[in-house]
């Protein structure tokens, strides 16, 4: 229980900050001249696409300690971070297009960044339903902890992608082994969104956690 | 607005509702499950 009622106090914070970073990037973040305020949307897009990412590596990397030492925090904690991740990667994908049409002027295009990244969203989907397809807790979590694993390692291929194919979609300006080509104010807006969507995803993480210790103990076969 | 630039706010808006609304959705959503005896 108590990992609810922590979940719920992070949680609350963020959103509170992310009202805070809403009115940051909207009123006191420069407008971008050639791109006009649809370029703003990369201040919920960048963060969530991170989110996605950072919950998507965690469930791999839970997965990997699981098989290792068959550990049920680690199950459960990667069943956590997937559920989250949907909700980021359901956020990443929603704001994506909304900013591609009028900048690229489509809403979509099958080039590998995207492609790749509609992937991830249905691997977490299908982990999901994975988990709740298997009743026998065992072989659950040693199946989704595969599964797991290739979130993981489509990570990278999912980054690097914009190096490796033509793609309408920009390369890192932050993640990248130069510095940062964005301006200062535009930079501190990021950092704040970044900041308070992996705290959004701690306290999300953290209650979804505690829920799923809940319900083990009084349904121990439940995913 | 500057002169020149794109007006193109309404996708803005629409991303950041959008962006809110499924965030507070899992947010009550997690709340109401953690309630659940």
């Amino acid at each position: 229980m108590n990992h609810i009622r922590v979940g719920r106090w992070i949680s609350g914070g963020a959103l509170v900050l992310l009202a805070g970073v809403y009115v940051r990037a909207l009123a006191f973040t420069p407008v971008e001249r050639s791109q006009g305020l649809a370029q703003k949307i990369f201040y919920v897009h960048v963060p969530a696409a991170w989110a996605t990412m950072l919950a998507m590596g965690l469930v791999g990397v839970a997965s990997i300690l699981f098989l290792m030492l068959k550990d049920d925090r680690f199950d459960r904690f990667a069943a956590s971070s997937a559920e989250v991740g949907t909700a980021f990667s359901l956020v990443m994908l929603t704001t994506g297009p909304m900013w591609g049409k009028p900048i690229w002027g489509t809403w979509w295009t099958w080039d590998a960044r995207l492609t790749l990244t509609l992937f991830l969203f249905f691997l977490f989907i299908g982990y999901l339903l994975l988990r709740s397809a298997v009743t026998d807790a065992g072989l659950r979590a040693r199946y989704s902890a595969v599964l797991g694993i290739c979130g993981l390692v489509l990570l990278p291929f999912i980054h690097l992608s914009v190096y490796f194919f033509r793609t309408l979609h920009p390369q890192p300006i932050v993640l990248k082994p130069s510095a940062p080509s964005l301006p200062g104010p535009m930079l501190v807006t990021l950092l704040c969104s970044v900041t308070v969507f992996t705290l959004l995803y701690v306290g999300f993480v953290m209650q979804r956690y505690g829920i799923a210790v809940v319900r083990d103990e009084s349904e121990p076969h439940h995913g | 607005m500057v002169d020149g630039m794109p007006a193109n706010g309404g996708y803005m808006i629409a991303a950041y509702t959008a962006a809110a609304v499924i965030v507070l959705t899992y947010a009550v959503a997690l709340y109401r499950r953690g309630r659940r005896p």
